[in-house]
């Protein structure tokens, strides 16, 4: 155990500490209590509570006592997530099929160096399977571009 | 005639070659549904439905039947070799699962499930023939203050078996945050969907868990892609030790699964929640959870499988679905002109039994499939996880947007990936999290009817027995844990 707190834990509990903050907020604007039975709202505001004063609890452990896992480097989960966000990004406009399938070339070839041949053929592949299942066979509508896939 | 005589009659019934292969059809496509996120069971029979217009009823039950427990052994296969949980109830699996796999295990875990999953359902099985009717009456005895109640304990004891019970919490309530969102169930009012149309459905499961575990893997492990050693499949016969181990624990999942599957709502995923949990409790070295425990895998398999047997007890014999996919096999059975209910046995007793015996017939083809299928889907971890990991990110997201086709849900994937992503990282238990957003309306709902019956007192839970006793279940699983913590520091401290 490190003595003092990792940043990307404190973030962890600053997220869940504001996601209760914001359900405590929301839930008053509601109805809480009508008559004998509770309403929309008081379920939200409790479990808005909880989770602010559990949060609370964690950040003022990892003050007092610190993270037990360190730091480690961010760089390669960065550039996949931004990949991954470019690859959502393009769904509407450019079609499901070839958002996929740039998306897999992108983290085959340029994001783990593969061989572009194999990444081109896997990609491919991975993207066609994909819409023979969903598409073809389940019947399921996926957004599709100007190429009609 | 008494119960073994209709079930030679029901043999009989499912052994026509038209309905063996309706129920092959049902396991294999329940294998292929269960592997794909987003489409789970209970879709996958409502999508079938239509294709069933012109079948005997008999025949399309029989396949729907099929499918379900198929789908739960599909479930496995992604939970242990790539940690995407397929269906809720597969969430549990994937913990020791997957640490098995990573330890050139994956094999193993594959068979124990398969054969953890045949033992239960054909355990389950005869419980749905010899125990339907009386288990079906105390199933009625539960009213909302127990349903709350049982939510409650799931949710607590969960919390507790994980590695910090303060962040296990947080999670849990974190998940039943989530599952406040969209319509409230109650009055019909939009909650928390800040103008956004497609929150009015709320966040999904399969969102939250394809972001959570599959999205969060990936990103936990790209870093090391290029570097993570080329597994070993391994054999995929267990060891006599490692029998011996799993042995007592599919048992105790089998009893457990068909338990709870009969409770209507519950469900397979409340009871490999629970299997894990009993495992966890009485191992003699609870430390080994989480880490690749054989039991940790073979006890929730079991019990999911033991549930979809139980979820078909308050079908048949009350009409009343223990599940989403027996709620859909119900309106099946609707479609076709049946009454299900307590004289489905006495006037569609043919089709009742025929499809209990095509049960045992789809547990064994379950069986004969995937032992030799085990080896085959391992030698996916043979494979360098650069090859890996993009399939894995284009399925979930092939799956989210699927199962709602909206983008908007691929970018709530996207930032739940993120949060999994340090969740996973500084070891926040996920699987709470989950379980609150599957469980959240239905405690919510059930805490809010019982408080509705009781004019507002919290009394009500204490007066009915069975609550009572799940509650201080709950209570104890939070607080024992926490007590023996402290007085092991207080004695550490007295010692130095």
């Amino acid at each position: 155990m490190q003595s003092r707190p990792a940043l990307g834990e404190l973030l962890l509990a600053l997220i869940f500490a504001i996601l209760g903050i914001v359900w405590v907020v929301t839930s008053l604007g509601m109805p809480l209590w009508e008559g004998f039975a509770p309403q929309s709202g008081f379920m939200p505001l409790w479990y808005g509570v909880i989770l602010t004063g559990l949060a609370g609890a964690i950040l003022v452990n990892l003050f007092m006592y610190g993270s037990e896992n360190g730091e480690e480097p961010i760089g390669k989960p960065l550039i996949v997530l931004a990949a991954l966000a470019a690859g959502i990004a393009g769904i509407e406009p450019a079609g499901f099929g070839p958002s996929i399938f740039l998306l897999l070339l992108v983290l085959f070839a340029v994001v783990e160096r593969l061989p572009i041949v194999h990444s081109l053929f896997v990609a491919a592949g991975t993207t066609t399977v994909l819409i023979l299942i969903f598409k073809t066979w389940l019947g399921v509508r996926l957004p599709t571009g100007p190429l009609g896939i | 005639m008494g119960p073994f005589d209709d079930l030679i009659q029901g043999f009989i019934a499912a052994a026509t070659p038209m309905n063996l292969l309706m129920c092959f059809a049902g396991v294999l496509l329940g294998q292929i549904i269960g592997v794909l996120p987003g489409i789970g069971p209970s879709a996958a029979i409502a999508l079938l439905l239509p294709l069933t217009y012109g079948a005997s009823p008999t025949g399309a039950i029989i396949m729907f039947a099929g499918l379900y427990y198929g789908a739960q052994y599909g479930g496995t296969l992604t939970s242990v070799l790539i940690n995407v949980p397929g269906e809720s109830s597969s969430v549990m699996t994937s913990i020791d699962g997957y640490k098995m796999a990573q330890q050139g295990r994956g094999g193993v875990a594959l068979g124990i499930a398969a054969i953890g999953s045949f033992i239960a359902g054909t355990i389950g099985t005869l419980g749905l023939m010899l125990l339907a009717p009386p288990l079906a009456n105390i199933a009625l005895a539960f009213g909302p203050p127990e349903y709350c109640a049982l939510v409650l304990l799931g949710l607590t004891a969960l919390a507790a078996v994980g590695g910090s019970i303060l962040k296990g919490l947080a999670t849990g309530v974190a998940g039943l945050l989530l599952g406040t969102v969209g319509i409230d169930p109650q009055v019909g009012v939009a909650r928390f969907d800040y103008g956004q149309l497609w929150l009015l459905d709320g966040v999904d499961f399969i969102v939250l868990t394809v972001a959570l575990f599959g999205m969060g893997e990936v990103l936990a492990s790209c870093r090391t892609a290029a570097a993570e050693p080329i597994l070993n499949v391994g054999r995929v016969l267990p060891t006599r030790d490692e029998w011996r181990q799993a042995r007592m624990a599919i048992l105790r999942g089998s009893g457990i699964g068909f338990l709870i599957g009969c409770l209507p709502a519950a469900g397979a995923t409340i009871a490999s929640f629970v299997s894990y949990i009993v495992e966890k409790k009485v191992a003699k070295d609870p430390s080994r959870f989480g880490h690749g425990a054989i039991e940790g895998v073979a006890g929730p398999e079991a019990s999911n499988n033991a549930a979809s047997a139980g979820a078909m007890v308050p079908m048949f014999a009350l009409g009343v679905p223990g599940s989403n996919t027996t709620a859909v096999m119900l309106g099946a059975l609707i479609m076709f002109g049946l009454r299900p209910g307590p004289e489905m046995f006495t006037t569609n007793s043919s089709l009742v039994w025929a499809v209990i015996a095509s049960m045992y017939i789809g547990n064994a083809i379950l069986l004969i499939m995937n032992l030799p299928l085990a080896g085959l889907f391992a030698r996916l971890l043979k494979v360098r996880y650069s090859w890996i990991y993009p399939p894995i990110l284009a399925i979930c997201l092939t799956g989210v947007i699927s199962h709602a086709n909206n983008v908007e849900d691929a970018w709530l994937m996207f930032a739940f990936g993120v949060l999994g992503w340090l969740m996973k990282r500084y070891d926040w238990s996920a699987a709470p999290m989950v379980l609150g957003l599957v469980l959240g309306p239905l405690f919510e709902n059930t805490l809010r009817q019982s408080l509705t019956l009781s004019h507002g007192s919290g009394t009500i839970f204490f007066l009915r027995p069975i609550s009572a006793l799940l509650i201080v279940a709950a209570v104890s699983a939070i607080t024992i844990p926490l007590l023996v913590n402290f007085i092991r520091q207080r004695r550490t401290l007295a010692g130095a």
